[in-house]
């Protein structure tokens, strides 16, 4: 029998009160926004910021090869992204969910540890790595491998680099959160039976973690087509990504309106191509998820 | 002390659970105990009392207080649930010294009443440990002590020793007999395990799956003399023989086709309105109420042949399934009296079955 | 255990050793390099704790720092309030049903985006950008992870417990309080631990909100990346290391971890 006080009690009007605040709070700050930069988007403003009326031009003016381009590009890094975390971390989250269990807890303090220290610190890391003074060339110019120096940053490789080593953990954590629940005889009862690693896999082990791969999935995908920051960082003004063109126009001067067109944009297109590829991961893996 | 009165409880759910119509009376300071199947409903009705549901109709009385819409905390009545839901974040000390916490009694009182309590119930060495590191028989009486070191009214179990082993189970009942007996609380005690409600309770009611009360009684009244086939099955095992009464008001048969008529006892009280001649109607005679044996035996009312289909040992009894001229079945239980019997029964024996007219129940088909 | 085969368990270690290499070598490098004496490139002269030294004096570092800490910990606070009450209303019976997948919003609109809709918003609004603005976002965030796991932790509850609190005579009230909340206890500290963490380390929010006035910890670092790689920063990434595990270790000793992922 599901919990129900209010099955029997009547509930006050004060406790409303309650559930106002995170309620209004939400809708304050983060849907209202989110509906009026994507009216603004239809806006046409004057230059004192008079509103002329409702025009489709900003949008119109997104739906060049250029754009486009970037928007793809950012799709292609968030896909492509995805799925290098997701094979580092199923292996990862196998691990520490069977081989070594015993030491999971260590396992986990060294992967959270990075995970909660600041994210710019990271990127900071790898400078100090890639960059054109930075350790990896020092080191190859000492065993004599480069001449040259040559910055390593700045190309789509550094941009993937750090992109993964920030998201692997919202992909490994879920997968072993599920991973962990999983019942080991499974895999154990599928391998008496005479199955392969990679029969095994697809056939217990993927179904069972569906819940911790989509978790992942969505925790990853998302946020990485929107991701600004990186590419901004470490890739210079000669990579364009959503994140950075949003970023640009919305902090020009008279441009404010385009920013905001062509943030609707990309949010419709990545929440299509998040549905699309949400849909095929629940068709390719068998099994119900629950919730 | 006080007695508990449902009047006309009507309460139903989107899932199907029904209670259609109780009326029920539980008196004041008696172990009393509700017994029917699994889904029937009683736990729902204990959930009534204990003011967890609210009765879609009907009144709820507390010896002569309505208690019917107070809300739960001013019930003077607690549970012990199936679960024990005892607080995790709280040792035993403070489980049981919840409620009168609540009072805002002075911390002496509070002390002395619980270690009174644990001590009673044996829990000393476990006052100040957390309850998920005891056993559970010993979170059972964490539970059974917290529900009533505050004195409560009446104390309402929901199937409480349903999770112990079976010796176990044995020993808290006999505990729990000797509690009521000394609280004087009023017991209200919900099972679907016959042998619990037949041990523990000076009266009992018998619920059926459509959450009808079928009968209340004494568990001698209700074992012995039960009034309908629902009763006479859920309590013990009966052999239900089906046939045709004849002779109601001389000597009263029952005629069972194929085997012939058999004398039957209709005292006064148990003549019911439904009894014409010729009707429908059932035998009902428990396993132990019949006597076997391979030869014959004078001095029975009744009797029949059989042979042996199939032996269960018990320890104190065996159980004999025996094959009738009409392809029916009955059951007979013998007590296993002696080491070395002086009758051997055996697989495939003919053999005879004898019982007195008044050992069998009559009952509307 | 199964053992499928030698390859497969050698492989599988071979590449989580080289994940958690491939985590930490810059962090180690940078570690090191906190200590040298000379500023980078030039190799290894001798150990020293200037760089530290002149990290503790920075100013414009501790006036970052205690604005990062002032907005982490109004957030988490504002946040936690609004969740518990929102759990105390659901606990009296309030029907929170379908208002509650408001909060899973969070989850797919990537920060950037909402950033960029609160610099209209607070535009729109008039107002000023400042750490003020930079709480509101924040505390959206929180409430956004805040309410989820707590919430989640609030229905797996042993209901029977509660009822148990009622019967024995406690008010809806006082059950809340004496039974509910406690019992949410390491929910409550583990999504207070993550908003605050999230909100301590945030960049684009902060990029965004904060206005030119106010500078947190994140944007001081940014501005230090601006001028190239100096050991200072070294030596602050060390620092906030040594933090970072302090708060994985009071995550780690909530024994309710498992639960929360």
């Amino acid at each position: 029998m599901k919990f129900s006080l209010s099955s029997r009690s009547p509930t006050s009007q004060l406790p409303f009160t309650f559930g106002a605040p995170a309620l209004i709070w939400q809708v304050l700050f983060f849907y209202l926004p989110l509906v009026l930069i994507a009216i603004s988007g239809f806006v046409k403003v004057t230059e004192t910021g008079d509103i002329l009326g409702m025009t489709f031009d900003h949008f119109l003016f997104f739906l060049r090869p250029l754009y486009l381009k970037v928007i793809f590009s950012s799709f292609l890094l968030a896909f492509s992204n995805t799925l290098l975390c997701l094979a580092i971390a199923y292996p990862l989250a196998y691990f520490l969910a069977f081989t070594g269990k015993r030491y999971s807890n260590l396992f986990l303090f060294l992967l959270i540890v990075p995970f909660w220290t600041n994210f710019l610190l990271h990127v900071y890391a790898w400078f100090f790595v890639l960059d054109k003074d930075g350790f990896l060339n020092l080191l190859l110019q000492n065993l004599g491998l480069v001449q040259n120096p040559t910055s390593m940053l700045n190309t789509p490789f550094a941009i993937l680099i750090m992109m993964v080593y920030y998201y692997l953990p919202y992909m490994v954590l879920p997968l072993y959160s599920s991973l962990e629940k999983m019942d080991v005889r499974l895999i154990e009862a599928s391998f008496d039976l005479g199955a392969t690693w990679l029969q095994t896999f697809r056939r217990i082990m993927l179904p069972l973690t569906k819940r911790g791969l989509k978790a992942g999935f969505f925790l990853v995908f998302i946020p990485s087509f929107g991701e600004f920051a990186i590419p901004e960082l470490m890739g210079g003004d000669k990579q364009m990504f959503v994140g950075t063109v949003v970023s640009d126009y919305i902090l020009g001067e008279e441009t404010g309106a385009l920013g905001a067109a062509f943030t609707v944009l990309a949010l419709i297109f990545m929440l299509i191509t998040a549905g699309i590829l949400y849909w095929v991961i629940e068709r390719l893996i068998p099994g119900k998820t629950h919730g | 002390m006080r007695s508990v009165r449902l009047v006309k409880i009507k309460k139903s759910f989107k899932d199907g659970t029904v209670i259609p119509d109780v009326s029920l009376n539980m008196p004041a300071g008696k172990f009393f105990a509700l017994l029917g199947p699994s889904g029937c409903g009683k736990t729902t009705l204990l959930r009534l009392i204990a003011g967890l549901e609210k009765a879609d109709s009907g009144t709820i009385f507390l010896g002569d207080l309505d208690i019917t819409d107070w809300p739960i905390h001013k019930r003077p009545i607690n549970i012990v649930f199936q679960n024990y839901a005892l607080f995790p974040h709280l040792n035993v000390f403070d489980n049981v010294a919840y409620s009168l916490k609540l009072e805002k009694l002075p911390k002496s009182i509070i002390k002395q009443k619980v270690l009174k309590i644990l001590e009673a119930f044996h829990l000393e060495n476990h006052i100040y440990k957390r309850v998920t590191e005891l056993s559970g028989g010993q979170q059972q009486r964490v539970a059974l002590a917290r529900a009533i070191v505050n004195e409560p009214d009446v104390l309402l179990l929901d199937e409480p020793l349903a999770a112990l082993d079976f010796k176990l189970r044995e020993k808290m009942l006999i505990e729990l007999i000797e509690l009521q007996d000394k609280l004087k609380t009023t017991f209200l005690y919900v099972t679907h395990d016959q042998f619990e409600a037949l041990t523990v309770a000076d009266q009992m009611a018998i619920m059926n799956h459509h959450g009808e009360i079928e009968q209340v009684g004494t568990p001698k009244e209700i074992y012995e003399f039960p009034i309908s086939s629902f009763v006479a099955r859920f309590v013990g095992t009966t052999n239900i023989i089906n046939g045709t009464l004849w002779n109601i008001d001389q000597e009263p048969e029952i005629e069972v086709s194929g085997l012939g008529r058999f004398k039957v006892d209709l005292p006064h009280k148990q003549k019911k309105e439904w009894m014409k001649e010729g009707c429908d109607a059932i035998m009902s005679i428990r396993p132990e109420k019949i006597y076997i044996s391979k030869k014959e035996v004078p001095n029975f009312s009744n009797s029949l042949k059989g042979h042996v289909q199939s032996i269960v040992y018990h320890g104190r009894s065996t159980q004999y399934n025996i094959l009738l001229k009409n392809q029916t079945r009955i059951q007979v239980f013998e007590q296993n009296e002696e080491h070395f019997p002086q009758e051997v029964i055996d697989y495939d024996h003919e053999v005879n079955l004898y019982w007195q007219k008044e050992n069998a129940v009559i009952l509307e088909k | 255990m199964a053992k499928p085969n030698r390859l497969g368990k050698i492989a599988n270690l071979v590449l989580v050793s080289s994940t958690y290499l491939f985590l930490y070598l810059p962090i180690v490098v940078l570690l090191v390099f906190s200590f040298n004496s000379e500023g980078f490139p030039s190799p290894w002269k001798e150990f020293t704790w200037k760089w530290y030294i002149e990290l503790f004096q920075s100013e414009p570092l501790w006036d970052s720092f205690y604005n990062s800490l002032i907005v982490a910990t109004c957030s988490t606070l504002l946040s936690l309030t609004m969740g518990v009450f929102l759990i105390f209303y659901a606990a009296q019976g309030g029907r929170i049903g379908s208002f509650l997948n408001l909060f899973y919003g969070n989850i797919i609109v990537p920060e950037t985006v909402l950033a960029v809709s609160l610099l209209a918003f607070f535009g729109l609004v008039a107002i000023p950008l400042g750490l003020t603005t930079l709480i509101l976002a924040h505390t959206v965030l929180g409430l956004g992870l805040v309410i989820p796991i707590c919430y989640a932790r609030f229905l797996e509850l042993d209901h029977r417990m509660t009822e148990a609190s009622l019967v024995l005579g406690a008010t809806p009230i006082q059950t809340f309080f004496k039974v509910t909340l406690p019992n949410l206890r390491p929910a409550l500290i583990a999504g207070g631990l993550l908003i605050f963490i999230v909100s301590f380390d945030d960049f684009i929010l902060s990029y965004f909100c904060a206005g030119s006035a106010s500078q947190t910890l994140s944007l001081y670092i940014l501005s230090m990346l601006r001028s190239g790689i100096s050991p200072i920063v070294n030596a602050l990434s060390a620092v906030l290391l040594v933090l970072s595990c302090l708060f994985v270790l009071i995550l780690f000793s909530l024994k309710s971890r498992a639960r929360i992922f």
